[in-house]
C-alpha cells in the first residue's frame, strides 16, 4: 500500500500495533498536512492503555487540528526525586561529584564494590558513575564503615546527591 | 554484484544527535520521508522536531533503546518505513542488526552484513587487510579471552600495547599498557568499556607506535566500483577520542598518499564491500610506512571534512546505493579542492581534564560566514542528556588552501557562544593558535603530552 494515502484501515493496524506492543508508548506521523499522534498512558492501576489523540481522530475529518502538548505522557524516572533515607550526623555521606548513572558493581551481575559493614578506605573504590559513556570511578575520600547505599543500581543521581552512608570506622590498628 | 533499483519511501533514523539530524537532511534532499526513532531522554530534539515522524523506542539507557535491533525493526514495521539509517555508533557495526534488517525486508542503509562480520570485527578486518597484502601492526591474531591470556600475547609483542575491542570504533574500550603489572586493571576496564558501549567486551592487543599519525581513508562502493575520496588526518587526539579532523592530511605526499588509497581500495575489494566506509592507518611520517588499524563499516563523524574537500554528499550517497543506482561518478572525477578542517565541539570542559558537562543550553550564537558548515542538534533552551556521548556540534571551515582554513576556523571560532554548559570551545582555540598544529607537526599524543601539559 502506498505510503501517501494512509487509510482508515492503516490507522487502525498502527494503534493495534501500539496496543499490543510492550514496547512503544509514542507515535508520530505528518504526512503532508495530516499528523497523527498516539501515545499511551499511564494509568493509576499501572496498566497501559492506548489513547488516539485529537490529532488522530482529525485524520477522519480534515482540516487536522494540532497536535496536543505533551503534559500526560509517562513519567520519566525523576532524577530530582529526593531520597527517602536518614542517616546519624556524625556519619560520613559519599556524595556524587557529577551528574550521571549509578552503579554498585563493576560489570552486570558482578559481586557490588562495597558490602554492608565492609571497611573502606580514602581511596577504596565504592562506585561508579557514568556520564556521557565515561565511566568515573568513585573513590570513599575517607576511612569508615559502610552502613547503607541509599541510590537503586542504575538509577540516575545528580551532582551532590548522597550515595553511601559510612559509620566512623574503628582506629586501625 | 548489483542490487536492483529500489527506491526508498521512508527511512527510520536509528540514531540520536547531530547525524540523525544528518540523516534527516538528506533523506528530505532525496525526497524520502525520515522517521526518528528516539528515546525517552530525546523527546525534545531537535531530530524529532525535524523529522516526518517519530517513535519512542524505550527508556533513556541506551541498552535499552538505541541499541536494542528487535525493536528497532519492530519500530520500522510500525512506522512502514522501507529502510533502516544506523548512523554511527550504536547499532551500525552489528552485523547480526543488519542482517535481521535483510531478513525483514527492510533495506540497511550501509554495507551487507557479511562486509559488516568481516570488517566490523576488528581481529578478522587485520586478517582480511593482511590478505589484501596490506601491512598491518604487529598485534594478536585473535580474540584474547582473558588478562592472562592478554599479557602472554603483550610479552610476545613486546610494551607498550594497546588493547582494543574487536566491536569497537570511536575509541571506546581501548587503553595503552605499559607493563604486564598493569595490564590485568586495564584489562577489565577495557572489557566493562567496550560491553557497555558496543555490547561485547571481546578486546584483542597490538603494538602501540609512539609519534604516528592517525590517517584515514574514505571509500564508497555500489556494488560495481570502488572509489576513494582521498583522506582524513585525525591526529588530533586525546584519550583515542578524535577532536579535530582535516583533509588533505599535512603529513602526506602524493605517493604515500596513492599508495595508502590503493590498499583501501584493495581491502574494499577483499570483502565484496558496498556503501560507504573508512579505512584507518597508522602513518609514520618520519618514514612513510603506515598499517593498517580498522575498518569503520559505517559513515564517520568526520564525513563532512570530505565532503567539503569533494563536493560529495556521503550521506546522500549511501542513501542512493541502497536504494541500488550506482556511483554517478568516477576515481578520475574526484578531486581534493582546497583544505578543510573539523572541530569537534563537546560538552566537556578542557579546564577540568574535560570533564563531560550535560546540562541545558541557556544562550547560543552560531557562526557563519564564508567557508564555515555547522552540523548540530543544539538549539536555546535544549538539554544535552547524561546518557549519550558529548559532541554537540561539528564545525568545519573550509579555505583554498590550509592556512584559510585554519584562518576561517579561528574566525567562527571566536563567534561561536554556547552558555549553560562547558565546552570544548577553548581548546580548539587554543590549539589552532599553537604553532606545532599551525605546521601540521603533530602526532596522536600531541594533546595528552605536549598540548594540555603547560596548563
Amino acid at each position: 500500500m502506498a505510503h501517501d494515502n494512509l487509510t482508515y484501515d492503516d490507522l487502525l493496524r498502527i494503534v493495534e500495533l501500539i496496543k499490543s506492543s510492550e514496547q512503544f508508548s509514542e507515535f508520530r506521523l505528518k504526512i503532508g498536512e495530516i499528523e497523527v499522534e498516539l501515545r499511551r498512558r499511564q494509568v493509576a492501576d499501572g496498566s497501559r492503555i492506548v489513547a488516539p489523540t485529537a490529532a488522530a481522530e482529525a485524520l477522519l475529518s480534515a482540516p487536522p487540528a494540532a497536535a496536543p502538548e505533551a503534559s500526560d505522557l509517562i513519567p520519566a524516572h525523576d532524577p530530582t526525586a529526593p531520597v527517602a533515607t536518614t542517616w546519624a550526623s556524625e556519619a560520613i555521606v559519599i556524595r556524587a561529584p557529577m551528574v550521571g548513572t549509578f552503579y554498585r558493581a563493576p560489570d552486570p551481575g558482578a559481586p557490588p564494590f562495597v558490602k554492608i559493614g565492609q571497611v573502606v578506605e580514602p581511596d577504596t573504590i565504592v562506585c561508579i558513575i557514568e556520564v556521557m559513556k565515561l565511566m568515573n570511578s568513585i573513590r570513599a575520600g575517607e576511612r569508615g564503615v559502610v552502613a547503607q547505599t541509599l541510590v537503586d543500581d542504575g538509577s540516575m543521581v545528580e551532582t551532590g546527591a548522597p550515595l553511601i552512608v559510612l559509620d566512623a570506622a574503628p582506629a586501625s590498628s | 554484484m548489483t542490487t536492483a533499483r529500489r527506491p526508498l519511501r521512508r527511512i527510520l533514523v536509528a540514531n540520536r544527535g547531530e547525524i540523525a539530524v544528518r540523516i534527516i537532511r538528506a533523506s528530505r534532499e532525496l525526497g524520502i520521508e525520515a522517521i526518528q526513532a528516539y528515546s525517552e531522554a530525546d523527546r525534545d530534539s531537535l531530530a524529532v522536531h525535524l523529522a516526518d515522524g517519530s517513535i519512542c523506542i524505550g527508556p533513556p539507557p541506551s541498552s535499552q533503546s538505541y541499541l536494542k535491533g528487535d525493536l528497532m525493526i519492530d519500530a520500522a514495521r510500525a512506522a512502514k518505513a522501507d529502510a533502516i539509517h544506523p548512523g554511527y555508533g550504536f547499532l551500525s557495526e552489528n552485523s547480526a542488526f543488519a542482517q535481521a534488517c535483510e531478513d525483514a525486508n527492510i533495506a540497511f542503509i550501509g554495507p551487507p552484513a557479511r562486509a559488516i562480520a568481516l570488517m566490523g570485527d576488528k581481529t578478522t578486518a587485520r586478517r582480511m587487510a593482511a590478505k589484501a597484502g596490506v601491512p598491518i601492526t604487529p598485534g594478536s591474531l585473535g580474540t584474547v579471552s582473558d588478562a592472562k591470556t592478554a599479557r602472554e600475547a603483550a610479552a610476545l609483542i613486546g610494551y607498550p600495547v594497546l588493547l582494543k575491542a574487536t566491536a569497537g570504533g570511536g575509541g571506546r574500550g581501548m587503553r595503552v599498557v605499559r607493563n604486564g603489572e598493569e595490564l590485568p586493571a586495564r584489562f577489565a576496564d577495557a572489557a566493562r568499556e567496550a560491553q557497555g558501549a558496543f555490547g561485547d567486551g571481546g578486546l584483542y592487543v597490538e603494538k602501540f607506535l609512539a609519534r604516528v599519525r592517525h590517517v584515514e581513508i574514505q571509500v564508497l562502493c555500489d556494488g560495481r566500483t570502488i572509489l576513494h575520496l582521498g583522506e582524513r588526518d585525525c591526529s588530533v587526539q586525546r584519550r583515542n577520542q578524535k577532536l579535530v579532523e582535516e583533509s588533505p592530511s599535512p603529513a602526506l605526499d602524493d605517493a604515500v598518499r596513492a599508495r595508502m588509497c590503493d590498499a583501501a581500495v584493495r581491502v574494499c575489494r577483499e570483502v565484496d564491500y558496498r556503501s560507504a566506509g573508512t579505512m584507518e592507518f597508522i602513518l609514520d611520517p618520519a618514514s612513510g610506512a603506515f598499517y593498517f588499524m580498522e575498518m569503520n563499516t559505517r559513515v564517520q563523524v568526520e564525513h563532512p571534512v570530505t565532503e567539503a574537500v569533494t563536493g560529495v554528499d556521503i550521506v546522500k550517497a549511501q542513501i542512493r546505493v541502497a536504494q541500488g543506482e550506482l556511483l554517478p561518478f568516477t576515481q578520475d572525477s574526484v578531486r581534493l579542492n582546497g583544505h578543510a578542517i573539523e572541530c569537534r565541539i563537546n560538552a566537556e570542559d578542557p579546564a577540568r581534564d574535560f570533564t563531560p558537562s550535560p546540562g541545558q543550553v541557556r544562550g547560543l550564537r552560531l557562526p557563519g560566514g564564508p567557508g564555515i558548515r555547522i552540523d548540530s542538534h543544539l538549539f536555546e533552551g535544549y538539554r544535552i542528556p547524561p546518557y549519550y556521548d558529548s559532541l554537540i556540534a561539528k564545525l568545519i571551515a573550509w579555505g583554498r588552501d590550509r592556512d584559510e582554513a585554519i584562518a576561517r576556523m579561528r574566525r567562527a571560532l571566536s563567534e561561536m557562544r554556547i552558555e549553560g554548559v562547558h565546552t570544548t570551545l577553548p581548546f580548539h582555540t587554543r590549539l589552532l593558535d599553537d604553532a606545532r598544529f599551525r605546521a601540521g607537526d603533530i602526532h596522536t599524543r600531541f594533546v595528552e603530552d605536549e598540548l594540555m601539559e603547560v596548563a
